[in-house]
């Protein structure tokens, strides 16, 4: 390109008497895409070097795609008296009662040589001092594989409850249910597990059981659905209350201003535990569980928005002030045009970092609400439900594995945090 | 030599960024006269500052001092007279190492562009004049707040009792400069770095600042090292003259010489090209193109895409420093013998 | 001051025919705030009352130094700020005069395109995130002028014509360097064919080897398309390089207005010429041979201005009648204006011509 790039050079400076010469670089095929690049372009490169967040992503990535293939990943149900249809009882538990309260089986990969994962069967004996509960291997093994057949599960929104029938008058009510409906359609049902015992009616509980004989690791991950979605829900909801509200403080200014930073601040001075209590406990007691945990979601992000609104206040207010608004301005560009074309896109980067940042604390607040008895209940199964388990201190000596949804969520908040580090380093890839 | 107080011998300084390398400062030999003012003079990004920042070593990740000397000979009151066995190589000093810090502040002390963000709007100026001067003499805080009234009023602060105690936001552009220079004299350094430190002032201002240098400098018999891009400062305050670009130093002279007949076809064309005020409306010769891009580096002669007197070998062959007269030197094959060049080129 | 409300827009009147603008008693104060309440504790006087005018296709000066009003002037004039008081008559290509500070919403946006302003920051004034073609033709999509297709061919040509490659308007602006930013924002202000250009400290961002390159675009330009420029910049040589007339600002009030030449070799005020005499001299030579006005103390505060004269603190001149009486704009013949007591006995130095 070299020669033809100096000869179109001496084109244009004849043409326009400018001397361009030496002006043209000769760029490569990596300058050229840099120059061409949009935003999340650079953003993409900005972020990819980034590795603790990039690493965190696919962890992210990882805990979301098991949430929603929960049946699949899961050994068991979650609950063998919930979810399913009265005349199935899944084969998964048909030792439940024996295994109350079993410790993690060790799983053994290789069998004389060859691959062939298996698990020693328990039993339960009693110490005849002590009287204490103790579970011993026995030899009798159980064979595990991949692809198994299993306990029946759903893929999807098949659950999802229609309007309790004292609400089918309500207009939100008759607005949504299509909706829902719909989202049913796509929900499928199957029966092959990723990993389990190869007979379905065999016991296998890779991280224990609890204290009705359920196994913690499927119902860890059966639980990430609630936990996981409960962040995205609530900040998907701040976000809206956020960007309304913080918009509106931004580019109204004034009073409005005035009114809208007042009641953040008091917003920010109440104590988050307490007020959620309050607000949870106020809620009817015996709404379906679903509804509850809209309920919690709208509760925590009813707290939570102020943050986005402040971020997003700020830089409508910084923004106002910057060249290329002003440029716009002189363009006659139209104040929404203004808005939506210069102003959102420059910030859109920055919420979004921030929103992942918050999403850590929406989940432990539903963690702890639901640790603390008040926010989410059985049968629902979430993290912090099952850290409820955990809540005395003697359990926890004698069960250690009841803590197990403790790491998840410790993992998992580490991941956004990271995540959301990144991202805000990226967010803004003209400045360096 | 006795007169040279900083002797700076192929400093190589290279920024490693996930792009790539960036060669700041490739090859800087410059000697600093002692007493007398240098102007390093080049447009932005021609590692002027950074090769500055390498007197006193700081240069940050991810830029590194990768070769080069920097002999400073230091000189002691109390040793009457030579201190010709206290030089000491600064590029070979650990960047966070006692010598270093002993230097820093005390021996060589530098003003930035911006005094603002040189001081911490956490304590008062006086505060920090004198924690300049506690950490590097045996004062007593009393002796030390004298002192710094005494600076603040040599540096033209008015009522320096009282601004003392004020807060760097609270005083004008101008002052704020003016108390960074009395905080740079705390100690009476030998050397004193000012990088561009009144490109954000204005005219009268700058005026005002320019003067106050000169005068401190007599005063406190110091060696000025001035980093500008304006040319117009230069005549004004130096009496030698580095021209920078893109890392390497194309000619240096006295300052009479340089802007009398420059030698270097750079030198000449920045001095054509630039506004004057004595001067009625006529069109000026601009060079031509812009600085090139960091990452890729003309070869040879990293000037010839924008010579107007390039030749073909200066695509090829990288000038040597040529001297033309006693403390003139250029780096451009002009004055240099190309042929045998080529031939030795050739050979090797 | 006269209140213009009441004149009727067609009957407004310009103090002369050549003139293309003219700026009659232009204040602008900014209110200054405190407390939650946003009390209101005075004004900042950025203009206050300034008169001036500009002749159609010369290129009229502004300086002084930071916090001088120059540029709120120059963001009055395209309507960046809407004045507090006072009138900027613009004349139309039709001959007829409108008062630009009367004017508000959609009418406004009628005179965007005929009144153009270029950034002293070529970084900040560009949108990072749109192309070159977005940024340059925006004006024209948003007030619905030609069709893509053409848009595309005119942006194209504006291009070549600012000494860019026409392919680099699929480029983002970071791509550029500061000298090709400000090309590219030239290029934005003259898409719509404007009459008046402000160019605000224009070249004070870029480097000394592309300044110049960009002071002789903006030359070239001016005489293809028949351009009007106001010159807001601090720095006199660039002023000197570029003007045909000066205006000298100081803290919000016009001190000196004359013909660039007569101005610097001839100031009439006393802060003109300690102005000038501030500005190194690029010839080591002269540099102790002449003598220098230094000025003490700092810039008045426009929120607080001294009495009298604004300059009279600073003044090596001053009478006691500049600390009372303030003084106005003058004429002195020849187009030349000063604000000074004594502008006609002061026997004041200029620039020295090398």
């Amino acid at each position: 390109m070299t020669t033809e790039a100096k000869n179109e050079a001496q084109d244009i400076s004849e043409e326009g008497g400018v001397d361009l010469a030496a002006e043209i670089p000769v760029m490569g095929e990596a300058a050229e895409r840099f120059a061409m690049a949009p935003q999340w372009q650079l953003m993409w490169w900005k972020f990819r070097r980034h590795r603790l967040a990039l690493v965190s992503l696919v962890v992210i990535i990882i805990l979301y795609t098991v949430a929603i293939f929960a049946g699949f990943f899961a050994p068991k149900s979650a609950d063998p008296t919930e979810l399913q249809t009265p005349s199935y009882t899944p084969p998964g538990y048909a030792h439940q009662t024996e295994y109350i309260n079993a410790p993690p089986m060790p799983i053994h990969w290789i069998d004389n040589g060859t691959f062939a994962p298996y698990v020693y069967a328990f039993k339960k004996t009693r110490d005849p001092k002590t009287l204490v509960e103790t579970f011993v291997a026995t030899d009798t093994k159980i064979r595990l594989g991949f692809f198994v057949p299993g306990d029946r599960y759903t893929v999807g929104f098949s659950s999802v409850p229609v309007c309790p029938p004292e609400w089918s008058e309500n207009a939100i009510c008759k607005l949504i249910d299509p909706v829902l409906g719909f989202v049913k359609t796509l929900a499928f049902t199957a029966d092959i597990h990723l990993f389990g015992p190869i007979n379905p009616e065999d016991p296998f509980y890779p991280a224990g059981a609890d204290d009705v004989g359920r196994d913690v690791f499927s119902r860890l991950i059966y639980a990430s659905q609630v936990s996981l979605s409960v962040g995205l829900v609530g900040v998907f909801l701040s976000l809206l209350l956020g960007i309304f509200l913080g918009g509106l403080s931004g580019l109204v200014g004034g009073w409005v201003d005035n009114l809208i930073q007042r009641t953040i601040e008091v917003l920010r001075a109440i104590p988050d535990i307490p007020l959620w209590m309050a607000l949870a406990i106020a809620m009817p007691p015996r709404l379906d569980p679903v509804y509850v945990y809209f309920g919690v979601t709208i509760i925590l992000s009813l707290l939570r928005w102020t943050d986005l609104a402040r971020v997003v206040r700020g830089k409508f207010l910084s923004l106002r002030e910057d060249d290329f608004v002003t440029a716009a301005e002189l363009d006659g560009v139209p104040r929404g045009r203004i808005i939506m074309r210069h102003m959102v896109p420059s910030f859109m980067s920055h919420i979004i970092a921030q929103m992942t940042l918050s999403i850590p604390g929406m989940i432990l607040g539903e963690s702890a609400l639901s640790f603390l008895g008040v926010g989410l209940r059985p049968p629902v199964v979430s993290w912090g439900v099952m850290l409820n388990k955990a809540i005395d201190v003697v359990v926890v000596i004698n069960k250690p594995w009841l803590l197990l949804p403790g790491l998840a969520i410790f993992v998992t908040i580490l991941a956004f945090n990271f995540l959301g580090d990144g991202l805000r380093d990226a967010a803004d890839p003209y400045h360096v | 030599m006795a007169d040279t107080l900083i002797d700076v011998k192929d400093l190589r300084i290279h920024f490693f960024t996930d792009e790539g390398v960036v060669r700041a400062v490739g090859g800087v030999d410059l000697a600093i006269t002692r007493g007398k003012t240098l102007a390093l003079v080049g447009e932005s990004g021609c590692g002027k500052s950074v090769a500055c920042r390498a007197l006193l070593n700081i240069v940050h990740r991810p830029g590194k001092i990768v070769s080069g000397e920097i002999i400073f000979h230091r000189m002691f009151h109390q040793s009457s007279g030579s201190g010709s066995d206290a030089s000491v190589d600064i590029a070979e000093l650990n960047p966070k190492g006692r010598e270093i810090r002993d230097i820093r502040g005390k021996e060589i002390a530098m003003i930035f562009q911006e005094p603002m963000t040189s001081f911490s709007s956490m304590y008062t100026i006086g505060n920090q004049i004198m924690e300049n001067i506690l950490l590097h003499t045996n004062l007593s805080k009393q002796e030390a707040r004298i002192l710094t009234i005494e600076l603040l009023d040599k540096v033209g602060i008015p009522k320096p009792s009282r601004l003392i105690d004020e807060y760097p936001f609270r005083l004008s552009g101008g002052m704020r400069q003016r108390a960074m220079i009395a905080m740079a004299l705390s100690c009476s350094p030998t050397l004193l770095i000012a990088d561009e430190p009144t490109t954000a002032l204005d005219v009268t201002t700058q005026a005002n600042i320019l003067d106050l240098m000169q005068n401190l400098q007599k005063q406190y018999e110091m060696t000025l090292l001035f980093i500008t891009h304006d040319l117009g400062v230069v005549a004004e305050i130096a009496d030698e003259v580095a021209v920078m670009y893109l890392g390497k130093i194309i000619e240096k002279s006295d300052v009479f010489t340089l802007f009398n007949s420059p030698a270097h076809p750079y030198t000449q064309a920045l001095l054509k090209s630039v506004p004057k005020i004595a001067m009625t409306r006529e069109a000026l010769d601009p060079i031509k193109g812009m600085v090139p891009n960091p990452y890729s580096r003309p070869s040879g002669c990293p000037f010839h895409p924008r010579c107007p007197k390039a030749f073909a070998a200066c695509k090829t062959i990288v000038p040597k420093t040529t001297s033309l007269g006693l403390h003139h030197t250029v780096q451009c094959l002009l004055y240099e013998d190309v042929t045998e060049r080529q031939a030795t080129e050739a050979l090797s | 001051m006269t209140s213009s409300e009441h004149i009727p827009q067609a009957a407004r009147q310009m103090t002369d025919d050549s003139y293309l603008l003219e700026v009659k008693n232009l204040r602008k104060h900014f209110p200054i705030t405190a407390g939650i309440l946003a009390r209101l504790k005075g004004y900042t006087r950025a203009a206050d009352d300034v008169s001036f005018y500009i002749r159609q296709g010369e290129t009229l000066g502004l300086v002084g130094e930071s916090g001088c009003g120059k540029t709120t002037v120059g963001r009055c004039v395209v309507r960046a700020y809407k004045p507090t008081a006072g009138e900027i008559l613009y004349r139309r290509a039709d001959g007829s005069v409108v008062d630009l500070a009367q004017i508000r919403g959609r009418e406004v946006r009628t005179y965007r395109k005929d009144i153009r302003f270029i950034f002293q920051d070529p970084y900040a004034a560009l949108n990072p995130r749109m192309t070159v073609f977005d940024l340059i033709s925006e004006v024209l999509a948003v007030n619905h002028i030609g069709t893509r297709a053409e848009r595309v061919d005119q942006v194209e040509s504006l291009l070549k014509r600012v000494g860019m490659r026409p392919e680099y308007m699929r480029r983002y602006p970071h791509a550029f360097s500061g000298g090709e930013r400000q090309r590219i924002s030239i290029a934005r202000a003259l898409i719509t064919n404007p009459r008046l250009v402000v160019c605000d400290e224009a070249v004070s961002a870029l480097d000394v080897s592309v300044r110049v390159q960009i002071l002789n675009l903006l030359e070239e330009l001016q005489a293809d398309f028949d351009l009007t420029y106001l010159f807001i910049s601090h720095d006199l040589s660039v002023i000197r390089h570029i003007c045909d007339r000066v205006n000298v600002m100081y803290v919000g009030k016009l001190v000196e207005t004359a013909e660039a030449t007569e101005l610097y070799t001839q100031p009439k005020h006393p802060y003109a010429e300690a102005l000038m005499s501030a500005v190194p001299v690029h010839d080591p030579v002269l540099r102790d041979s002449q003598h220098r006005i230094r000025l003490e103390g700092e810039i008045a505060d426009p929120s607080n201005p001294p009495s009298g004269c604004y300059f009279h603190p600073r003044c090596r001149y001053a009478q006691p009648r500049c600390s009372t009486e303030e003084p106005a704009l003058h004429d002195l013949g020849n187009g030349h204006f000063a604000a000074c007591h004594f502008a006609e006995e002061l026997n004041l130095q200029g620039v020295r011509m090398g």
